[in-house]
């Protein structure tokens, strides 16, 4: 099989999976429902299905995408194959960020806006305070890139303990069950609230699909040809700290499918980014909403955080990739 | 060889308050092949950098076809100079087609976003011009290091450019692929069917591909002139300070270092 056709066939499971995904995972969960009695005007089934489980399937299908295409877009930039938003500390600053709303904000003062343009900032101001520290002479250190990252993550998880420990009881309760990451909403404003920011993100980073192709060849190279690599990181860490801002302030921090689903996807669909940018749009989507099911129908009527859930899949990935690549 | 393609005039490049190069004068004519010679440090690589657009001069200015570089765009000045640096990622996931047909990124434009069928003609004349078709569906990663070179080389080829720079092309590979790697230059250089600027610590290369070369120490032109004038033991032993000797002397010049103590 020819690598062009391997990739089209994958490219093609991805959208069938993502199209599966969001037609199947409504229908299940605690309380089972098929799609004759929802439309059948069973009231029951009907609330389940479009005012729980259809927000909560969307909110992954959003979420999973935004975090692998952001992954993907990272690996590249950064030339390093473990960076992605929760490694470089972008989740964690815009869970910062968002805690620190939540805790400190007046009731008055936008509430759920104010949670979101929290999070923005937590989210641009790491990845500003990252990349500033990785900065040298001779451009961006990967290594540094990543320590840093880590470094700037460990710090805003101590400052959420800190706010935590400040909060009363209920609070403290809900930002920690916030802070495994959750795809738990009713109704649809938080998705309709997500949605513009990572259609617009993945807009921008899709538009960066030749200038990422460049950087395959090296900075150099890509410089030759008329790449600016400054607008260009600019523009990929605008549009990613936008995603992941909007994002986090709903689910909390979803770790490892930003590298997971990028690095599964290189296999059959291969570096170069359009096709790999849409592949990880359907498939990361695809695959948090999977996750997502598990991990509310595993233990039914419990749901299990999902962010658990692909914490406990990326943890031994993460290390997998590491002891790999140094063959 | 008439008119200049590129001309440097008094060009600067300094770094931390520290001058890497320059002032230097430079002058490349169309059809012609100059190899920038010098030891490590001397700045050819620095050189090439700022011919490329790749960093922008300190003090001084560039001219393509007599417009200043500062005033083309970053996708015009590519559009007429192709580059194939020395520093490159270990692992480029691409095929030798892809990675050739990369090389047409400048002809792109806000209204040709995704390339044409006349790109992949380009990449793939590119790659008959360089010899590397049949290897056009092969993984980068899997390629000899000449290949590797070829398969760059071609992919600056695609870019359909005026000028075509090239740093170190033979360094790292053993002399049967040095010795391919310099036939190429001379195919695709010679009889002034393209201009080329190369930097190189081959004497040998230099002395066979070029039509000038222009010896670089500190940053500054030390001499230059015909390979046949420039290589000379005096002149060699003041640039690099070690003994050379001519074994062929004549239209080129075959050198050897005595690395007796």
């Amino acid at each position: 099989m020819t690598a062009a056709r391997r990739r089209s066939l994958a490219l093609a499971a991805a959208g069938v999976a993502w199209l599966l995904t969001l037609v199947v995972a409504p229908l299940f969960g605690s309380h089972p429902v098929t799609l004759a009695d929802a439309l059948g005007g069973d009231p029951i089934a009907a609330t389940v299905l479009w005012k729980l489980r259809m927000p909560r399937v969307l909110l992954g299908l959003l979420a999973g995408g935004a975090l692998a295409i952001s992954g993907a877009s990272f690996q590249t930039l950064f030339r390093n194959p473990l960076a992605e938003p929760y490694t470089l500390g972008v989740a964690s600053g815009a869970a910062l960020g968002a805690v620190l709303a939540q805790q400190f904000g007046m009731p008055g003062l936008g509430g759920f806006a104010a949670v979101f343009a929290a999070s923005f900032a937590g989210a641009l101001g790491v990845t500003a305070l990252v990349v500033g520290l990785a900065r040298s002479r001779s451009g961006l250190e990967s290594g540094t890139l990543l320590l840093a990252g880590i470094a700037v993550s460990l710090s805003c998880s101590a400052l959420i303990l800190f706010v935590q420990y400040l909060a009363d009881f209920t609070r403290t309760f809900r930002m920690v069950r916030w802070m495994m990451g959750g795809l738990v909403v009713v109704g649809y404003r938080e998705v309709l609230w997500a949605a513009p920011w990572v259609a617009g993100g993945a807009l921008v980073l899709l538009a960066a699909r030749w200038e990422l192709d460049q950087l395959l060849t090296g900075e150099e190279l890509a410089a030759s040809r008329g790449v600016d690599l400054v607008r260009l990181r600019l523009r990929v860490l605008a549009a990613t700290s936008i995603m992941i801002g909007a994002l986090v302030a709903v689910t909390g921090p979803i770790g490892f499918v930003g590298l997971v689903v990028p690095h599964i996807l290189r296999r059959w669909i291969g570096h170069e980014h359009l096709h790999l940018l849409v592949a990880c749009l359907l498939g990361g989507g695809a695959f948090l909403t999977v996750c997502d099911l598990v991990a509310r129908t595993l233990m039914a009527p419990a749901e299990l955080p999902v962010g658990v859930l692909t914490a406990l899949l990326g943890g031994p990935f993460f290390l997998w990739l590491l002891l790999t690549r140094k063959r | 060889m008439t008119e200049a393609l590129v001309a440097a005039r008094a060009l600067e490049w300094t770094a931390g308050g520290r001058r890497i190069l320059g002032p230097l004068d430079l002058e490349v004519r169309r059809g012609e092949c100059v190899a920038v010679v010098g030891p490590n440090g001397a700045g050819k690589t620095t050189l090439l950098r700022l011919v490329t657009g790749v960093l922008a001069p300190s003090r001084g200015g560039l001219e393509l076809d007599g417009l200043p570089f500062a005033d083309l765009a970053r996708r015009e000045l590519a559009r007429r100079v192709a580059y194939v640096p020395q520093s490159r990622p270990l692992s480029v996931p691409l095929t030798v087609e892809r990675l050739v047909l990369l090389g047409r990124y400048p002809h792109l434009t806000r209204a040709r976003v995704a390339p044409a069928a006349g790109d992949f003609e380009a990449a793939r004349r590119a790659m008959r011009d360089v010899g590397v078709a049949a290897l056009a569906e092969r993984p980068v990663d899997e390629l000899s290091g000449g290949e590797r070179q070829a398969a760059y080389i071609a992919s600056a080829l695609a870019q359909e450019a005026d000028l075509l720079v090239l740093d170190e092309p033979t360094t790292h590979l053993d002399p049967s692929h040095q010795q391919e790697i310099a036939s190429l230059v001379r195919r695709l250089s010679g009889a002034g069917r393209r201009t080329v600027l190369i930097a190189t610590h081959d004497l040998n290369f230099a002395s066979l591909v070029s039509d000038r070369i222009l010896a670089l120490k500190e940053g500054r032109v030390l001499a230059a002139g015909p390979p046949e004038r420039l290589l000379r033991p005096e002149l060699l032993a003041a640039l690099f300070a070690a003994p050379f000797e001519i074994v062929r002397g004549g239209e080129r010049p075959v050198t050897v270092l005595d690395l007796h103590p």
